[in-house]
């Protein structure tokens, strides 16, 4: 991975965001932090309505009808700024613990959005009668709301693998 | 900050930088700037609490300006979800302030930093000038399809503003070095996070 990451940082674009550093990275970085934003407020926003704290005038198939697309385009977003940076600094973001274990929860946290929405609108009676009111589900809710929150930390601690340490492939470099 | 030959504009000068001094060498600060994992975590944090304000706010603001939940009442949107905006905005303020502490001399003679400040401020402004206009004839609105045009202008002017506060705090992490209490002698800080541990 070392060397994918070296020859990647040699590659035309990685250069082209290396040597323009100053705006493209704090700006690519703003952009993915919106992003993030967006799936933060939209997870919470079904989450809550699972949980029956919040949108209790909206139906469940109304609520991830209004919030589904934007999880969805947002996770487009946050993966073509997430390649963009790690193109640009491709060392520091591949050759770290931190990445591969928030890749991981990443993969996890879209399947089971994905899972979710097309459930909801194949059999959208069964989870407005029966699904939406099962402990289970609402338990599934909040575990999903710290997938993400953990996807989050993840992500800023590529910046400080360390704290992994004998865990992090940049303490064998 | 203390340029002025005016010397009581020199003395409150002082006196802000005895205070911010004095804020670095609180227990908590140093505890924070001791340890590996707190500012870390307390960076997670406030990446946490913003993408719960920002996201919440979105969609407050994009009911205000038609585009999305128009069939929905406006009060009963606003009850349900600013709850929440405003918990989240207290985690974030909170591990704001935490991470200030532990090097407040340099994050305040940081441009990215009081801009961001400045920036706060005006989404606060921002805010009040919503509830002391179209907040008050709620009524006649709250189940129309889009706000009126103050409505509008209040929601465009909070998604620009929220927009800007995090780009001038991602402007910040590149501008400042973090201040660190002396590394244990066998972890060498250089080597591990290169030049920019951002």
């Amino acid at each position: 991975m070392k060397h994918f990451a070296e020859w990647l940082s040699t590659t035309q674009p990685s250069v082209f965001i290396q040597q323009h550093n100053g705006w493209a990275i704090p700006t690519i970085q703003s952009i993915h932090i919106v992003g993030i934003a967006i799936v933060m407020g939209s997870v919470l926003l079904i989450d809550l309505r699972i949980l029956g704290w919040a949108g209790m005038d909206q139906s469940l198939r109304q609520t991830t009808r209004r919030f589904g697309p934007w999880l969805t385009g947002s996770l487009w977003l946050l993966l073509a700024t997430g390649i963009l940076m790690v193109v640009g600094e491709p060392v520091r973001e591949l050759v770290t613990f931190s990445f591969w274990l928030k890749m991981a929860l990443v993969a996890i946290g879209a399947l089971v959005a994905g899972i979710f929405q097309s459930q909801v609108r194949r059999h959208e009676q069964l989870w407005e009668s029966t699904l939406v009111h099962r402990s289970s589900i609402k338990g599934l809710a909040v575990l999903t709301f710290l997938v993400w929150a953990c996807i989050i930390v993840l992500g800023r601690l590529i910046a400080y693998d360390h704290v992994w340490g004998s865990w992090s492939p940049a303490a064998r470099l | 900050m203390t340029t002025s030959g005016d010397p009581g504009r020199r003395r409150r000068g002082s006196s802000v930088v005895a205070f911010l001094k004095w804020l670095e060498a609180t227990p908590v600060a140093s505890g924070i700037r001791n340890s590996l994992f707190v500012f870390p975590l307390l960076e997670s944090a406030h990446v946490i609490g913003l993408a719960l304000v920002l996201g919440t706010i979105v969609v407050i603001d994009l009911r205000l300006l038609g585009v999305a939940s128009r069939e929905r009442s406006f009060t009963r949107m606003a009850s349900d979800i600013l709850k929440w905006t405003w918990a989240a905005f207290l985690l974030t303020a909170a591990t704001g302030v935490l991470m200030f502490m532990t090097n407040a001399v340099v994050y305040s003679n940081n441009t990215a930093f009081r801009v961001k400040v400045v920036l706060l401020v005006l989404a606060g402004l921002n805010t009040l000038a919503f509830e002391l206009t179209a907040a008050r004839t709620v009524q006649r609105w709250d189940r129309a399809p889009s706000a009126p045009p103050i409505a509008k202008a209040v929601a465009t002017l909070s998604l620009v503003l929220w927009i800007a506060v995090i780009f001038a705090g991602r402007i910040i992490g590149f501008t400042t070095t973090r201040a660190a209490d002396p590394a244990p002698a066998d972890i060498n800080f250089e080597d591990l996070l290169g030049p920019s541990a951002k």
